[in-house]
């Protein structure tokens, strides 16, 4: 599995078009919200910030890396040369996916540690950890289900959308409206519940265990995520 | 070679919805012998090859490999090396990165330098995939098909592409490989390297075995040709289809025996033989009697 992370970490940093992609352009757009961050409070909360900064991280840097890698590793062959080898598909998956996964913890703990430090810092660390972690499982299960579906990387930049414009749309929706009407609607969207976690988390006022309660709904997309991308993952290119 | 098999198919069948592309196929490949697997298009080689090395399942029938599932990565593929029809490399990596990734994933150990020697890549060592020319990918191929020397290798048409050096090298290699004990299983459309190399081959048509055996098995079945022209006023002494501008052909089962009166005829009758072929059934006659039944 590690050598295939090499490879892959190898191959990142050869390919300015993933590499723009991955790295560049949601620590830009982080950047922006860090540096108007006073405007985005005043309209939302600093909570909202964090919150749209991982999520930006996450649909681009993670989940459309992880399908433009799949789809891109697939169409060449290089997947059906992979599973030539004595490597288990649960290690070839693991290998492919962990440096954008690696990558973009990097990105969103720099960003959220340099917002914590140019404004104020997080009421609660460990549920902002615990709402990142659950954004990346449900990230990575998606990017895994959207493979399936995925036929080449210029593909992916149709099937990515719906999820990666909808999971950003629903922070917004959430950070700026609150989850006080429809409640249950936001936190079942994809990102609604981890988007309030991350709410609490930076804004405090929240009872830890009314917030944990909150990771469910994230972890049932990554258990939903999962089972379809069981049904949806191919290893070759349709013939 | 010895009777053991490496590779056991029994009663394999293999769908696709409603096309059956492997209809009860069951065969064997014995330690150390170059087994051809042949066909024409569409015949199955491909799905049977996959489900041989593991890449799909059966829908019907079992096989073996090395006595286990060939899907059980963990016991069958370090024994086991690939040359796939189709490049499948990372455009993005070099040829030395190439080989030592899958060269790791293998389960065999070996030294990059050697293999890249083998396939005489080692100028190359430092080139991106993506700037190698096609020969050079499947001599890439073919290296990190025999990384680590294992005692199974599936090459998938290995000389498409290659230049008559190339071709050579990659046979030489392969014989090197056959003398420590390997086993072949090959799939080509070049069916003269199958006729020169084969131990024994299996003719695929339609999803099943047209025929199985060696080559002489194979080929014994069909009459050799003999060809040659006359002048207007002689006539050969043995039955022969009369062609265009006097040419005549010969199909005999006794090849050496009806070229030697034919030969002995022309000295006799101080007659020239204009344009004189002869030789065995070949593959490829095999092939197009195939494509007539």
């Amino acid at each position: 599995m590690l050598s295939i992370a090499l490879s892959e970490l190898v191959q990142i940093f050869r390919n300015r078009l993933v590499l723009v992609n991955s790295i560049i352009m949601p620590a830009a757009v982080s950047a922006f919200f860090i540096y108007r961050h006073e405007v985005f409070a005043s309209v939302a909360s600093l909570g909202y910030i964090a919150a749209v900064v991982m999520f930006t991280v996450g649909a681009f840097g993670l989940y459309t890396s992880a399908v433009t890698t799949l789809a891109a590793r697939r169409q060449n062959l290089f997947l059906k040369r992979l599973r030539s080898t004595a490597a288990p598909d649960t290690g070839i998956l693991a290998g492919l996916l962990l440096p954008v996964t690696a990558l973009a913890l990097v990105q969103v703990s720099v960003i959220l540690i340099v917002l914590a430090a140019v404004a104020s810092q997080p009421a609660n660390v460990f549920l902002l950890v615990a709402a990142v972690l659950a954004m990346m499982a449900m990230m990575i299960g998606l990017g895994l289900a959207t493979a399936g579906l995925t036929n080449s990387p210029e593909h992916a930049q149709v099937t990515t959308l719906p999820v990666s414009l909808g999971v950003i749309a629903v922070t917004s929706w959430v950070g700026i409206s609150g989850t006080e009407e429809l409640t249950l609607l936001k936190r079942l969207l994809p990102g609604g519940a981890a988007t309030e976690l991350v709410l609490n988390a930076w804004n405090g006022g929240v009872a830890l265990g009314e917030s944990l309660v909150l990771l469910a709904p994230t972890l049932s997309w990554v258990v939903v995520a999962v089972a379809l991308a069981s049904r949806l993952f191919r290893w070759e290119p349709r013939r | 070679m010895t009777k053991t098999p490496v590779i056991e198919v029994d009663r394999l069948d293999v769908r696709y919805g409603d096309f059956h592309a492997v209809k009860d196929l069951s065969f064997q490949v014995r330690h150390g012998e170059l087994y051809a697997l042949l066909g024409t298009n569409g015949a199955g080689k491909t799905s049977t090859l996959e489900v041989i090395e593991g890449h799909r399942k059966p829908t019907s029938g079992t096989v073996r490999v090395f006595g286990h599932s060939p899907e059980d990565r963990r016991a069958v593929r370090p024994r086991m090396g690939i040359m796939l029809q189709e490049s499948g490399f990372s455009p993005d990596l070099t040829v030395r990165e190439s080989i030592r990734l899958i060269g790791s994933l293998s389960g065999r150990s070996d030294e990059v330098g050697r293999v890249l020697g083998i396939v005489s890549l080692t100028e190359k060592a430092g080139t991106k995939v993506s700037q190698l020319s096609g020969g050079e990918k499947r001599r890439l191929d073919f290296a990190t098909a025999v990384f680590g020397a294992p005692e199974l290798i599936f090459l998938d048409e290995p000389t498409t592409g290659l230049d008559i050096q190339s071709r050579d090298a990659l046979w030489d290699a392969v014989d090197r490989l056959r003398e420590q004990g390997a086993t072949i299983v090959l799939t080509t459309h070049y069916l003269e390297e199958a006729q020169q190399r084969a131990d024994r081959i299996g003719l695929m048509h339609r999803g099943t075995f047209h025929r199985e055996g060696t080559v002489t098995e194979l080929t014994r079945t069909l009459p050799a040709v003999i060809r040659f022209a006359l002048p207007e006023a002689a006539t050969p002494p043995l039955h022969a289809a009369r062609g265009s501008n006097g040419s005549f052909l010969v199909e005999t089962f006794e090849l050496q025996k009806d070229l030697h009166l034919l030969l002995g005829w022309a000295h006799d009758h101080d007659v020239e033989l204009n344009e004189l072929q002869a030789g065995p059934t070949r593959l490829d006659d095999v092939f197009r009697a195939i494509g007539t039944a």
